[in-house]
């Protein structure tokens, strides 16, 4: 059995035949692959951004389990540390970090890395598993988001970078926030509350609130170079 | 929603901060998620507001799980999921250069019903939930003829509305297809459909309060 522990290793490869891929895969996307048969990656540290990206092509493409168990050494633990901060109990985020550890098996071929980082897209796949449990138990929660449609079939190389950068700069614009904007913006995304509640359990204002959420997400913007 | 259109009134920050972090109600998720499809504009205001999410997921300390939970997790790698069972949709018999969002396609449409003259409206039950209705996602598509008022209302928290074909005018301005009007629960409004008439997705929170004669109907929408 594959272990997701263990020292330093090569990118997993075993099972992943270079050449079929590269007639399978577009073009434009062959270089990142290629950077994943030839860069080593460090599972002792958290994964980066363009390491995410190339483990969860090798899984759409080779259905690697090596791989996959290097993405669930990263993010299992992760996802479980943040439904726990969403206030779920330990073993209801325990089973939510496990089922979405699966959907990325299962979808890793929908996956796009010019739309959006290998971070922001196992968040929307645990964001919806949390809306459909949270419906099961009948709370008023919202429906699962379904996937964006139009997946663009080839996106340019360019296309791929920029998104990785953007990954990276989103968690340095986070760190740019004042403690206070950022409070607001964590609580509205580990708080099942509209913007009313979370002014109530601050004990500020709703405007307050409104205020420093609006300045938070300009910031954003602002780092961002004003496409949020 | 075609691609000549391009909408000119959008949901709010708040509410797209709210869609992408899941936190908001699934009727509304559900219209604004139909807008987003004929809206790029969004669709890029809601992918930054999903990297937020993204690098809170990644910056997370690591928790510890339990010892058993990647070989539960490897031993279910092969398993296929139950499809879903197909939606149950009534004849709509919409004109035919009608574009609906896919996101239509995965609910459920009930049985047309009168809402006053020139005016229908059909519920709508969201996938995963048990009834038209349920709590937290009344959502009702509303068929309205050329020039006619579509209902005086408010409501008791906020409303999203969508225009999938014509448009309407009401206090706060004229809306196309593509766009969509937020209000709350301090707006009362009577829309008028515009000359082409206008169809439109109605995602409302708590109740919709009927005002005038057509109160009645009131417990059509079971409110
Ligand atoms: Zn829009």
């Amino acid at each position: 059995m594959i272990q997701p522990t263990g020292a330093c290793v090569k990118a997993p490869v075993s099972r992943y035949d270079a050449k079929r891929s590269a007639a399978r895969v577009p073009l434009s996307r062959v270089p990142l692959y290629w950077a994943a048969l030839l860069s080593p990656v460090d599972i002792t540290a958290p994964l980066d951004a363009a390491a995410q990206v190339r483990l969860i092509g090798l899984v759409a493409e080779a259905q690697d389990r090596q791989a996959f168990a290097l993405l669930f050494k990263h993010f299992a633990p992760r996802l479980k540390a943040f439904h726990l901060r969403a206030g779920l109990a330990d073993g209801a985020a325990e089973e939510l970090a496990q089922e979405t550890m699966l959907l990325l098996w299962r979808k890793a071929a929908g996956f796009d890395p010019a739309r959006a980082g290998a971070a922001t897209w196992v968040f929307t796949i645990t964001r919806n598993l949390r809306i459909d449990a949270a419906r099961r138990r009948q709370s008023p929660l919202p429906g699962q988001l379904p996937a964006w449609p139009e997946a663009d079939p080839s996106p340019s190389a360019e296309a791929l970078i920029l998104e990785n950068e953007r990954a990276i700069r989103m968690r340095g614009a986070l760190d740019t926030l004042t403690a206070a904007q950022r409070h607001v913006i964590e609580l509205s995304f580990f708080a099942d509350t509209p913007h009313s509640s979370i002014a109530t359990s601050l004990k500020l204002p709703l405007g307050t609130v409104k205020s420093r959420i609006r300045q938070a997400l300009t910031r954003l913007r602002e780092q961002l170079g004003g496409e949020a | 929603m075609s691609p000549r259109h391009h909408p000119t009134h959008h949901p709010a920050d708040a509410t797209l901060l709210r869609l992408a972090a899941g936190t908001l109600n699934a009727g509304l998720a559900f219209v604004a998620q139909a807008h987003m499809h004929g809206c790029a504009q969004c669709r890029t205001r809601i992918a930054a507001f999903e990297a937020v999410g993204g690098a809170l997921l990644d910056s997370q300390p690591p928790a510890t799980l339990a010892p058993t939970a990647f070989a539960a997790v490897l031993a279910r790698l092969d398993e296929t999921p139950a499809p879903a069972p197909a939606p149950r949709q009534a004849k709509l018999n919409l004109p035919p250069d009608t574009v609906l969002p896919p996101i239509l396609a995965t609910c459920d449409i009930g049985p047309s019903l009168w809402l006053g003259r020139g005016v229908r409206f059909n519920k709508l039950r969201l996938p995963g939930t048990a009834q038209a209705g349920a709590p937290q996602t009344n959502v009702i598509l509303v068929r309205a003829a050329a020039n006619r008022p579509i209902f005086r209302h408010t409501h008791t928290a906020q409303e999203l509305t969508l225009i999938l074909r014509g448009g309407y005018t009401d206090i706060t301005g004229q809306y196309a297809t593509g766009d969509t009007a937020e209000s709350d629960a301090t707006l009362l409004h009577q829309p008028r459909a515009d000359a082409e008439g206008c169809i439109c997705l109605l995602a409302f929170e708590g109740r919709l309060l009927l005002t005038g004669w057509l109160g009645w109907c009131q417990r059509r929408l079971g409110g």
